[in-house]
């Protein structure tokens, strides 16, 4: 007697009916439509709109934030996080050059109005010690003689003080708070 | 539905029409974007191309620029430098395309700023060079000035632009 093994059921027929339904739908060339319009809309609304005014994403290239961020890493600038704040002491932001195409990424030490200066690497504001308990190592560099800021000037620094520019930069240069 | 159509055409048509104006009759403001965009492109260069190659395209850098050019750098950590005339300048350009085997230069962000006359304009930008192969970028922020020359926008001055307004020699900075 001749038996014979049970034929492979059809791919179709390996799902119940309901979730083929809630896949691919009825009608499978109509939602295929639909996604694909889905799709289109998505990378429309995420690029020129999410990706451009809202967050922006960045590349990170160099050492100057290291270890807080490292390089070839991917994170996010918020545009509207200054919106109805202003940047605090702490904040990481990205600072535009000619615009928002190559940035700068930063720390905030200093805020308008204050006098800012580096002793062997210590943060000195007002002539008083600030902690930085975002640094993970101490670093004896850099040393800066006491610098006093506009009104409408923030000082910035790279969390790699041994291998960060710094300086001073007016708020129209931030473009946001980095997030992610 | 039909009605519907009709809407769609007519938008599509007057998209077209303002396209076609737009192209036909660029902005000052997109003449001098164009411009420094055949300028990037000219200064770039890819590896393999030869020493006739690169002559021709460091006259054709030439003629973006005035007889007269001025280009001063000030960079971070560097000493100021002055450079005066456009052969200086193009030889410059020559001497940094021997040390390398290939370039690509971009101007992602422009700010154009044309004066009420339409004769002169100042543009902010940021210079990217990227050298093909390697990872890291080099960008630069700058002012150009450029004025209308026999109906061409040349540049006359070049002056580099300190993102982070920092003075070394003013604030004694040092690094251990």
């Amino acid at each position: 007697m001749n038996t014979m093994e049970p034929a492979a059921p059809a791919p179709a027929a390996r799902f119940p009916g309901w979730l083929r339904i809630a896949v691919i739908g009825r009608n499978p060339k109509r939602t295929a439509i639909r996604a694909l319009v889905l799709a289109v809309f998505c990378f429309v609304f995420f690029k020129f709109f999410i990706f451009k005014f809202i967050v922006l994403p960045v590349r990170i290239e160099g050492y100057s934030m290291f270890p807080t961020y490292h390089d070839w890493g991917i994170n996010f600038v918020y545009r509207l996080s200054y919106r109805h704040s202003q940047p605090q002491r702490g904040d990481v932001v990205g600072i535009r050059m000619a615009g928002p195409s190559v940035m700068l990424m930063k720390r905030i030490v200093g805020m308008p109005g204050e006098t800012v200066a580096f002793e062997h690497g210590r943060l000195i504001v007002n002539g008083e010690e600030m902690p930085e308990p975002y640094l993970k190592h101490h670093s004896p560099a850099p040393f800066m003689r006491p610098v006093k800021l506009g009104p409408d000037e923030y000082y910035v620094i790279g969390d790699n003080r041994m291998n960060s520019d710094q300086g001073r930069i007016d708020r129209d240069r931030i473009v946001g708070r980095v997030v992610l | 539905m039909k009605r519907a159509i009709q809407i769609v055409v007519a938008l599509a048509l007057v998209g077209l029409a303002v396209w076609g104006w737009t192209a036909l009759h660029p902005s000052t403001e997109t003449i001098i974007r164009s411009r420094l965009n055949d300028l990037a492109k000219t200064l770039s260069f890819k590896s393999g191309s030869g020493a006739l190659a690169q002559a021709y395209n460091a006259q054709k850098a030439a003629e973006f620029f005035t007889q007269d050019v001025e280009v001063d750098v000030n960079l971070t950590g560097f000493e100021p430098i002055s450079i005066q005339g456009r052969d200086e300048v193009m030889g410059i350009a020559m001497k940094s395309r021997s040390h390398l085997t290939s370039l690509k230069v971009e101007f992602p962000d422009m700010n154009v700023t044309v004066d009420p006359g339409g004769q002169s304009a100042k543009v902010n930008l940021t210079g990217k060079a990227i050298v093909p192969g390697e990872r890291d970028i080099s960008a630069q922020e700058f002012n150009f000035k450029l004025k209308k020359v026999d109906g061409k926008w040349l540049i006359y001055q070049i002056e580099t632009v300190r993102t982070l307004s920092f003075l070394a020699a003013d604030a004694g900075i040092c690094r251990i």
